[in-house]
């Protein structure tokens, strides 16, 4: 398969430390990580089976005719709740089938949230179809903002930030992303400003959770929160005819070792590309960065997804990939706005879509982690206009160092 | 589906788990390191595109061909795909819907992601041809499909051929001579890998031979790089417009036309359109960062007011053992090295420009801004 993982795998013994160099077969078969899952001999294992195997309990597949969560979910079909498809545009009340590439599965979405009448919203706020952004000439040139546009979109990205700042605080185990978006939505509202993923392009929710193995674009749904979970956030705003993007990627409860140093690294990826920002860098190095970061951590990067300039528009040139040797075209100006947001994985960097069209999932099930911040680009360099503000939570343990 | 068993089943040596091909990934290459070329056939309606592709799809060749019909107007997208079962000789119309991909802050565009989605589904197919009714300049459609190499995509844009008409041509190139506008035909030959003329049948028999040729010194004189086959009813071998990679910096035979001295000539400015192919030769290496920051200022900043569409070339940079290619298509360019220096090559520089408003004196005196500086004891 091209494109493998980049982590030498020298793995352990689950029992007695040894190298091993069997694994158990119906781990294999429920895709589930192989650490902890290795053994030197059938004795080994044998003598592990009896606690080994609640491991396969907890990422039961679900048996035909019932969905993810059995009952509960169809429960909440009587609700109103039912599973996302064709981005957005139909709903369904049965798990759609899908060769999943992990343990993850998408549970049902809550109904449509309500905008109040005196909310500017952007032009796809109704019908879900951007007009005046996919035929703006604001997709071939990139814009000097304004010190007006500035301005405004220093009071966007805080209120953005912010919004974010009230979700973190949600994050624990048996919380559902669904109530995560209830709080960013709300929370967007009270600040007088619109969540601008809703209805983008028919996207049903307010903001995106990316749990695991979904790289971005996670649709909020019913699904708890477990212990040992990371979950994305990513919270868009639009208020006085601006956007503000940001995204950070979270721990639920206790997180293993692995998962520790992705979210960390990905940070890294963020921090170190963000420092190079200053007139005259060419966009393209920002992939050169990021993916020498990663690739010396054993890390992969997304290629599919990519930053992206935005002011009024949400989503404009330029186009900033994160992966190293692309054609990006351009240097950095002051005045420039747009966001860099690399996805970094376990696994390959390859990505495949849920039959919902929004949900970017790694091919090989392994975890993904992301962080975003809005930039605008001054005479001497960079001013983070998402940045973290003394009062938000204290998440993130390498920070205290 | 039991998971109470009393007894472990039996584990299994790890290097037997093979993990499987990506399932319903569309962008991954089907075999390792193939990708589906696309062949983007331009012309004006009514030079023979249309035949084209028709002779494509039934000539005896054993190969897989889809077809996309598509209106280009101011959007680029793709609605419908035709396929012919080339093996079995029928020509099967086979009408699929394409859904748009995801628009936003993706790194494809929803074209690359249609035909991935289309090359997944056909199973095999060798081939992927855009004809492109409405489209007058090729070059936002280059831009869209010639991907990072890094993507590992299973399509990759191969080439762009133009279809010009042998009968009509010197009279679509005179016609807006006083407009500020070009013609069609300009754009679509500045921007060829390959130039069909086609109708040489109909360019009658007494001045044949030499209105002929000089119909392709004028082709030539827009654009030199581009191969330049002579047809009736466009049949000609599918060898000529099939597989060129003229995007595959490292391919062998476009390195060594580049190389050939005799290939890169300057034309004459030989049209009021200003539209013309320009080479500049240099034997001394070059520092490699002076060379992007040159051409970035061409083609990014639009100095010296110079209109680049098209740039291939070779370059010799110092310090390196390596041959390095630079090709750009607008402001997208790439500066790769191709392959080492053999010991009988004479070591040089040699970029052909295709564009409007070039100037010889400009680049050439330019481009020696980049010659590496040596300090007096020889070194760096």
């Amino acid at each position: 398969m091209a494109g493998g993982s980049n982590v030498a795998e020298t793995l352990s013994c689950a029992r007695c430390g040894k190298p091993a160099s069997l694994q158990c077969p119906k781990c294999v078969e429920l895709k589930l990580p192989r650490e902890g899952a290795a053994f030197c001999t059938q004795d080994c294992f044998k003598a592990s089976w009896s606690s080994h195997k609640s491991v396969h309990l907890k990422a039961k597949l679900p048996s035909p005719g019932t969905d993810g969560a059995g009952e509960q979910n169809s429960d909440l079909a009587s609700d109103g709740w039912l599973y996302c498809l064709r981005k957005g545009q139909s709903r369904t009340p049965k798990l759609p089938p899908f060769n999943w590439t992990g343990t993850l599965r998408p549970y049902p979405i809550s109904v449509k949230r309500i905008v109040p009448a005196h909310i500017d919203k952007p032009d796809w706020a109704d019908d879900g179809i951007p007009k005046v952004e996919p035929n703006s000439d604001l997709q071939h040139r990139v814009e000097i903002k304004t010190p007006d546009q500035i301005e405004r979109m220093r009071e966007t990205c805080r209120i953005a930030r912010e919004v974010l700042d009230a979700a973190a605080r949600m994050i624990r185990p048996g919380v559902t992303t669904d109530e995560i978006d209830r709080v960013v939505h709300e929370a967007t509202i009270a600040a007088g400003a619109y969540p601008s993923p809703l209805n983008y392009h028919f996207f049903p929710k307010s903001c995106c959770t990316s749990v695991n193995e979904v790289i971005c674009h996670g649709i909020p749904d019913a699904r708890k929160l477990e212990d040992g979970d990371i979950i994305n956030v990513d919270v868009t705003v639009y208020y006085k005819g601006v956007h503000g993007d940001l995204n950070e990627t979270y721990f639920v409860g206790n997180v293993d070792e692995a998962s520790r140093k992705l979210v960390q690294c990905t940070y890294e990826c963020l921090d170190k590309a963000i420092s190079i920002v200053k007139p005259g860098v060419r966009f393209r190095d920002v992939g050169e960065v990021i993916n020498r970061h990663a690739s010396m951590s054993g890390l992969s990067v997304v290629k599919s997804y990519c930053g992206h300039g935005i002011g009024e528009l949400f989503h404009c040139a330029p186009n900033i990939p994160h992966y190293g040797r692309n054609k990006a075209v351009g240097v950095m100006k002051a005045g420039q706005t747009f966001t860099i947001e690399p996805m970094i994985n376990t696994g390959v960097w390859r990505d495949q879509m849920w039959p919902d069209g929004w949900t970017a999932v790694t091919a090989d099930g392994k975890r993904s982690a992301q962080f975003e911040h809005t930039l605008l680009v001054t005479e001497t360099g960079v001013e983070v206009l998402t940045a973290r503000l003394p009062s938000s939570p204290d998440v993130f343990p390498w920070l205290n160092k | 589906m039991a998971d109470d068993q009393e007894e472990p089943p039996l584990a299994i040596r790890i290097d037997q788990t093979v993990e499987e091909p990506s399932r319903s990934d569309p962008g991954q290459p089907q075999n390792e390191n193939f990708s589906v070329g696309v062949t983007v056939i331009t012309g004006y309606l009514g030079a023979g595109k249309s035949t084209l592709v028709n002779y494509i799809l039934n000539a005896q060749h054993g190969k897989r061909i889809a077809v996309i019909l598509n209106e280009f107007g101011e959007e680029i997208g793709v609605e419908r795909a035709m396929i012919n079962e080339g093996e079995s000789g029928a020509l099967v119309e086979e009408w699929v819907e394409l859904a748009n991909g995801c628009v936003c802050c993706t790194v494809k565009h929803s074209l690359v992601q249609a035909l991935e989605q289309l090359v997944q589904m056909k199973k095999r197919l060798d081939h992927i041809l855009l004809e492109t009714t409405g489209l007058a300049n090729p070059a936002p459609l280059a831009s869209v499909l010639w991907l990072d190499d890094q993507l590992e995509s299973s399509v990759k844009l191969d080439s762009i051929v133009t279809v010009v008409d042998a009968k009509n041509l010197r009279f679509q190139l005179n016609r807006h001579r006083d407009s500020s506008s070009f013609p069609e035909a300009f754009l679509q030959i500045a921007y060829a890998d390959v130039v069909i003329l086609n109708k040489v049948d109909l360019v009658s028999r007494e001045e044949s031979e030499g209105a002929l040729e000089e119909l392709e010194n004028e082709i030539r004189s827009i654009n030199s790089l581009a191969n330049i086959v002579r047809s009736v009813r466009c049949e000609i071998g599918l060898s000529q417009i099939l597989n060129r990679q003229a995007y595959d910096a490292t391919h062998a035979s476009h390195l060594e036309a580049l190389l050939e001295e005799s290939k890169s000539v300057s034309s004459r400015d030989l049209h009021d359109s200003g539209v013309r192919t320009l080479c500049i030769r240099q034997t001394e290496g070059v520092d490699l960062q002076k060379v992007r920051l040159w051409i970035e200022e061409i083609l990014w900043d639009k100095k010296y007011d110079m209109d680049v569409y098209r740039c291939k070339g070779v370059l010799s940079i110092r310090n390196s053992d390596h041959l390095h290619t630079l090709q750009a298509v607008r402001e997208i360019y790439e500066i790769v090295p191709a392959r080492q220096w053999r010991n009988e090559e004479k070591k040089m520089n040699q970029i052909v420009f295709i564009g409007h408003n070039l100037d010889e004196n400009t680049l050439i005196d330019s481009f020696r801004g980049c010659i590496s500086e040596l300090n007096p004891s020889g070194t760096f």
